[in-house]
């Protein structure tokens, strides 16, 4: 027998209790199980880490569940985005330069309480830093990197130079420049490539002021100061790279092309290229045994670029003492170790060295980058994780690119930097 | 009063635009009201603004940036509008008559036109990257000297031109190829008989009855250009200095870098505001175009 047609109200009965139904199951009713969100960039190797380094939390702590996800797109769009409409992910992975805004504005969750009391002494003074504000711990610094110089071998012995090895023996800005004349008649090209990527790194170039005893913003974090001779001299030092023919035009912090730095050294153009960790890879690839790597340069001062990650608790968290516990767990010393073995990552844990993270290769220089990160100068950090700085950065850009290419001398853009820079922070 | 017939018929229309209506409203005219609001607020990043009134369009007369971005779009547009358009007329033309492979070459142009902007971005900054670009690798063998495709201030513009009509080129082609199979054969045929030859017809028959077509191109091409980002962001992130910095960039930065919601909305109305008058005008001079016809 065939069965009677339904009615039309009917259907619409039937969808008015399936619509019901579905928007009762939205609704995030009680369902016993307390879950955390959190977010990162999307490197699987991270990503197995932290949801590996999570499934132990909730085994501790039944009735929790957590979900590690993937921050998409422009992290600034994405998280005010997300912080707008209060939905943000509980815990956030957040660069330094990233943090200061959000620590600021109330969107990030003081961690003071979950944090084990010991904690800080773990961590040097600068490291520290990138999460603490007057009114409490804002995120946890969980690894770094920062820049050496690598080195192609051959060029090397065809100048008849030895790279120095330890920090104390770094090249100064005057042998870097006599070296470079060097390499770049062997490459017959340029000397070296500096590793920015994109306009966003602009601030990896901010350590040569640093260098040079300047400072980006004063003891405060918030006084522009770029005007002082130390720091005009840097902007000098920086112009001759292209005033010379030692750097390609076409790496700058502005043009793009991914890591144009990588490309530069691997096909020769260059000898030396001062970068990140992210090269070993790259380098081993192309030319397996033919790089090395010496300290970062330095000057009166020392300094490099201040890489790396907190993890942060958002506002819009429903469970934010429980996310702030979860936070203190992934940054015991136990959990910091597995996530930079398992990511070839530098630890920001002063008690971990490189033969205590175990890296599968190339340990000596992993634990080149950890020595290098102690001349991280804590006025930068202040400043790179102060309130204004993704404003400042953006500025830092502008002027910097135009004092590169010659387009404003050393003085006219120091000059303009300052009244763009105090534009930001008298706002 | 109205029978039940009569008011369902009244109603029907409503219940079929009313599915679209609703997604205007809330994906359009509630965010563009927001933006009006905002556009006269001092707003950070998050929060409550406060009332600031007209400063934040008066505050764009004494900005340099805003002065150079607006420059710097209106070369844009000037440089990648008529150039895709001719560039895609002509294209059109050459494909639309018998030729072997047409299918393959029509698919061909339009490809770029669907490739996404970062990725034509990240591949033209390979091509065009001064030291190991395949464009000036092409020039060595030539014997001509490396150019500063992109890391010079005089030349980075261009090259973004370049690219751009590159990617524009195919879509244009496709809309003219349409509009050009629907002119009736017949009209040329009467012109021959005339004794009208090939270039004549094409600018007294073609060309005019291209009229309606060409002005939604243009329309569309201008808010293409108004709205290019992701490739620039890409290729030269405004740079070297401010010579590649768009209005649709700097909205970008001001809103999410500097977290100056306001401002930033300012900026999208100045937008709007030049996209509305160039359409408005455009719209008049079609008018005006057709009448004639």
């Amino acid at each position: 027998m065939r069965p009677p047609d339904p009615s039309r109200r009917q259907i619409l009965a039937v969808a008015g209790i399936s619509m019901a139904g579905a928007l009762a199951a939205c609704s995030g009713a009680d369902t016993g199980t307390t879950h955390l969100r959190l977010s990162s960039w999307n490197i699987p190797t991270d990503l197995d880490s932290y949801q590996a380094i999570a499934d132990r939390f909730v085994e501790d702590h039944p009735g929790t569940s957590v979900a590690v996800e993937v921050t998409t797109g422009s992290f600034h769009q994405w998280f005010i985005t997300r912080l707008a409409a209060d939905l943000a992910p509980d815990i956030i992975r957040i660069t330094p330069q990233q943090i200061g805004r959000y620590a600021a504005n109330g969107s990030l969750v003081d961690l003071t309480q979950a944090i084990p009391a010991d904690y800080q002494e773990d961590w040097s003074e600068p490291f520290w830093a990138i999460g603490q504000r007057e009114n409490g711990i804002f995120g946890v610094f969980q690894h770094t990197d920062n820049f050496i110089t690598f080195y192609n071998r051959s060029v090397m012995e065809q100048i008849g130079v030895h790279p120095p090895t330890t920090l104390e023996d770094a090249w100064t800005w005057d042998q870097f420049l006599e070296i470079a004349a060097e390499v770049k008649k062997v490459t017959g090209n340029y000397a070296f490539s500096y590793g920015w990527s994109g306009p966003d790194t602009a601030y990896r170039w901010m350590p040569l002021i640093y260098q040079n005893g300047g400072a980006f913003l004063g003891e405060d974090g918030l006084t522009p100061s770029m005007d002082t001779d130390a720091a005009i001299e840097a902007l000098a030092f920086g112009r001759s790279w292209y005033a010379d023919g030692l750097v390609s035009p076409s790496n700058m912090s502005k043009s793009g092309g991914g890591h144009v730095d990588f490309d530069l050294f691997t096909t020769g153009q260059v000898g030396m290229a001062l970068t990140n960790p992210e090269a070993i890879a790259a380098f081993d690839e192309a030319m397996s045994g033919e790089w090395g790597t010496a300290p970062m340069i330095r000057n009166v001062g020392e300094g490099s670029d201040l890489g790396g990650n907190a993890l942060a608790v958002t506002r819009s968290s429903r469970e934010p003492e429980l996310a702030a516990e979860l936070v203190a767990y992934m940054t015991s010393r136990d959990n910091i170790q597995e996530f930079c073995h398992n990511g070839n990552w530098i630890p920001s844990r002063t008690s971990l060295d490189a033969g205590d993270i175990g890296y599968a290769d190339h340990e000596d220089v992993m634990q080149q980058f950890i020595d290098q990160g102690t001349t991280i100068p804590l006025s930068m950090v202040k400043a790179q994780s102060g309130e204004y700085f993704s404003s400042l950065n953006a500025v830092f850009a502008d002027y910097l690119d135009l004092c590169l290419i010659g387009q404003l001398s050393p003085q006219q853009a120091s000059a303009q930097m300052m009244e763009a820079m105090l534009s930001v922070t008298t706002r | 009063m109205s029978r039940p017939g009569e008011r369902r018929a009244r109603l029907t229309p409503y219940v079929f635009i009313g599915p679209a209506a609703l997604l205007f409203a809330a994906f359009s005219l509630v965010p563009i009201i927001i933006a009006i609001t905002l556009s006269f607020q001092d707003t950070q990043t998050l929060g409550e603004g406060e009332w600031v009134g007209v400063d934040n369009f008066a505050k764009l007369g004494s900005d340099r940036l805003f002065r150079t971005a607006l420059i710097n779009t209106l070369v844009f547009t000037i440089g990648t509008v008529p150039t895709a358009m001719a560039a895609g007329l002509a294209l059109a033309v050459a494909l639309n008559r018998p030729l072997p492979g047409r299918g393959v070459l029509r698919a061909m142009f339009f490809v770029p036109m669907v490739a996404a902007g970062v990725v034509v971005g990240v591949i033209m900054s390979w091509i065009f990257n001064v030291d190991y670009g395949v464009a000036n690798n092409a020039l060595a063998v030539l014997g001509i000297d490396r150019i500063p495709w992109l890391t010079s201030p005089n030349m980075a513009m261009f090259t973004l031109i370049i690219v751009v009509v590159w990617t524009r080129i195919g879509f244009c082609m496709v809309i003219y190829l349409g509009a050009l199979q629907s002119i009736p054969s017949e009209l040329k045929e009467a012109a021959s008989i005339d004794g009208a030859d090939r270039w004549a017809r094409f600018r007294s028959i073609t060309v005019p009855m291209l009229t309606p077509t060409t002005s939604i191109l243009l329309i569309l091409n201008v808010v293409f250009s108004l709205q290019a980002f992701d490739v620039i962001y890409v290729m030269t992130g405004g740079g070297p200095g401010f010579s590649t910095t768009v209005l649709i960039q700097y909205v970008f930065r001001s809103a999410f870098q500097d977290g100056q919601m306001g401002y930033a909305a300012a900026l999208g109305l100045v937008l709007v505001g030049i996209l509305l008058v160039f359409t408005l005008l455009r719209q008049q001079a079609s008018k005006r175009a057709e009448s004639f016809l």
